[in-house]
């Protein structure tokens, strides 16, 4: 077992105050403090090797979750385990068996190439000097980092530090990889980079892998398996293709005519997404009607130069999770 | 894969900080020669001051020069070495702590060694000159000096730190802690025999600038093993205090979403 969670529960106390600057005042001499709650009695396990998406709109708990898991924060209650250990208890002990990747916290130093920082943390993991750089070799190589090793980290574009911000998390083999939006503002050519090389990392040295990402892109391309947590609560726990095949409920319908013209396909269940001179989008849960009546209905309204069926995105699958748990995506 | 567990890390750190500093030749070199040329400024006002008065209260000129070089020297190796200890209440504010929780080293170690400050090299220099300008360059003298500006060093370090450490009960600390810096070094610039009764008590204890300054010289000038044994004494103390401070206030840290480059 990789990761043991049972009941684990965090919250912070904050203070609420009113706005302006008699709520300041107000605040100053007579704070209202509040205890908001991070995570409430979250319970999973996680097996070695394998490759977990934890996903969650913001201020879902997602990151309070890997933090704790990191031994960064302590919790309030319950237990967890992270490779036989107790984070918050064997912090140090644990850290040389895990990689973390905080995308928001980098952790090259900014002026310096990426190579200086390798080296650097080699010395923190406690790497002789031949050790960290047969190993940084070995991660330049996997990770194409030849072109830009000796260049400041501040010349760097986000996708290429990011390439090195995995890899140096990399650096000290660990058996665990907890990844905390490491996409996190990327363009769609750096997101597939990152998603091939920890991919290649994942199977060639089977590290298990801990992702968060609000793009549902990268859990899909990595993870088997996913984890939903929203409002601090866990919502889902189950394989990728379970998460498909119970909120998979709509497919979606784009179809192009050889003859312009205005059409509609006025059948219960169906619904029109988009409409143009040539062409229209809609969308139908095929347990309420048929495929075949769709595709009839479609051929009725003209002469088809193209169509295509699809299933919706995770990230519209998970969207549709959030609703039903009527949840704000954008709640903090 | 193989580990060692020693401290070379530090070594590590230190060198990169180094290289970091470097990275900019003139302001390297602007910031290095500018504060020791602000401290020789401040140290025109004492020869004013001696040029009228020989002596206050048996402090003389060379005292002073003394004063000053083992408290430049003192804060200057404190910054170089663990120039994150002004910084503490900052990083834990912004939530930056979690870097080096995610690393498998003693946090507070690791977090002091990740800065060293560029100007403090140049307060470490002056302390030096200072030091052979103040005359009596022996060996036996130079190794009471080095004695006085590492215990010096590991004084301000302690303080900072104790003081820093506040931010886990407070949240927002950072000016309280300048300002507390502010009054350690302007405490540890004046002669040790200006201060008697409640405020020599208040400076070994609240804000214990007599450490850095009055009490190294006192030793440097007449050296006895029972005025190095109260040194050290407050130093361990102090250096205690700080350490169980930031233990015990690190279980109240609660991380943070700012976005924190490592410079």
């Amino acid at each position: 077992m990789s990761i043991r969670v049972d009941r684990l529960t965090k919250s912070f106390r904050t203070r609420d105050k009113q706005e302006g600057l008699a709520g300041s005042w107000r605040a100053l001499w007579k704070p209202e403090w509040r205890q908001v709650p991070a995570i409430r009695d979250i319970s999973f396990r996680m097996e070695r090797g394998e490759a977990l998406g934890f996903i969650g709109p913001n201020g879902a708990g997602k990151s309070t979750t890997i933090k704790i898991l990191c031994g960064i924060l302590h919790p309030d209650s319950g237990a967890a385990e992270v490779l036989g250990q107790v984070p918050w208890q064997d912090r140090q002990r644990l850290c040389y068996e895990i990689g973390s990747v905080f995308g928001q916290r980098p952790q090259l130093w900014y002026h310096l190439p990426p190579v200086d920082s390798f080296h650097v943390y080699g010395a923190i993991y406690g790497l002789d000097r031949d050790a960290t750089r047969r190993r940084v070799d070995f991660l330049v190589d996997v990770f194409e980092l030849q072109h830009f090793l000796h260049t400041p980290v501040r010349k760097l574009s986000l996708g290429q530090r990011m390439r090195c911000e995995v890899a140096v998390s990399l650096l000290h083999a660990p058996k665990l990889l907890l990844l905390d939006e490491p996409s996190i503002g990327l363009d769609i050519v750096a997101k597939q980079r990152i998603r091939d090389t920890i991919r290649y990392m994942r199977d060639e040295e089977g590290v298990g892998v801990l992702l968060t990402s609000h793009d549902a892109g990268d859990i899909e391309a990595l993870c088997s398996r996913v984890i939903v947590i929203s409002d601090g609560q866990l919502i889902f726990d189950d394989t990728m293709d379970e998460l498909k095949r119970r909120h998979l409920t709509a497919k979606q319908v784009n179809v192009r005519y050889l003859e312009e013209g205005e059409r509609s396909l006025p059948m219960a269940g169906v619904e029109t997404v988009a409409a143009s001179r040539y062409g229209m989008q809609i969308r139908f849960d095929p347990r309420t009607v048929g495929v075949d009546a769709v595709i009839s209905g479609l051929h009725g309204l003209g002469s088809m130069v193209d169509i295509t069926i699809s299933d919706p995105d995770l990230e519209n699958i998970i969207g549709t999770i959030y609703a039903e748990n009527a949840l704000d995506p954008d709640a903090a | 894969m193989e580990r060692k567990q020693g401290l070379g890390f530090v070594g590590a750190l230190w060198r990169v900080n180094l290289l970091s500093a470097m990275e900019y030749r003139v302001p390297f070199i602007m910031q290095l020669g500018g504060m020791m040329l602000n401290n020789v400024i401040y140290f025109a006002f004492w020869v004013l001051f001696f040029d009228r008065f020989e002596e206050v209260q048996g402090w003389t000129l060379r005292d002073m020069m003394l004063l000053f070089a083992v408290v430049a020297s003192g804060l200057g190796l404190a910054m170089m070495l663990f120039g994150n200890c002004r910084a503490i209440a900052r990083i834990v504010a912004a939530g930056d702590l979690d870097r080096y929780l995610a690393l498998p080293r003693p946090v507070l170690l690791h977090v002091l060694a990740s800065r060293s400050s560029v100007p403090s090299m140049g307060d470490f220099v002056f302390g030096l000159i200072w030091f052979v300008l103040a005359g009596d360059v022996t060996a036996a003298h130079a190794l009471r000096f080095l004695l006085a500006v590492v215990l010096s060093a590991c004084t301000f370090t302690a303080s900072l730190v104790l003081a820093n450490s506040l931010v886990f009960w407070l949240r927002r600390s950072e000016l309280l802690a300048d300002h507390f810096l502010n009054a350690m070094i302007t405490f540890s610039l004046y002669p040790g025999t200006l201060f008697n009764g409640a405020a020599r008590v208040f400076l070994f204890t609240v804000v214990p600038a007599g450490l850095t300054g009055a009490l190294p010289v006192e030793m440097l000038r007449d050296f006895d093993a029972a005025t190095l044994g109260w040194l050290c004494a407050g130093t361990a103390v102090l250096a205690a205090f700080a350490l169980l401070a930031f233990q015990v206030g690190l279980r109240r840290y609660e991380s943070g979403s700012a976005i924190v480059v490592r410079i």
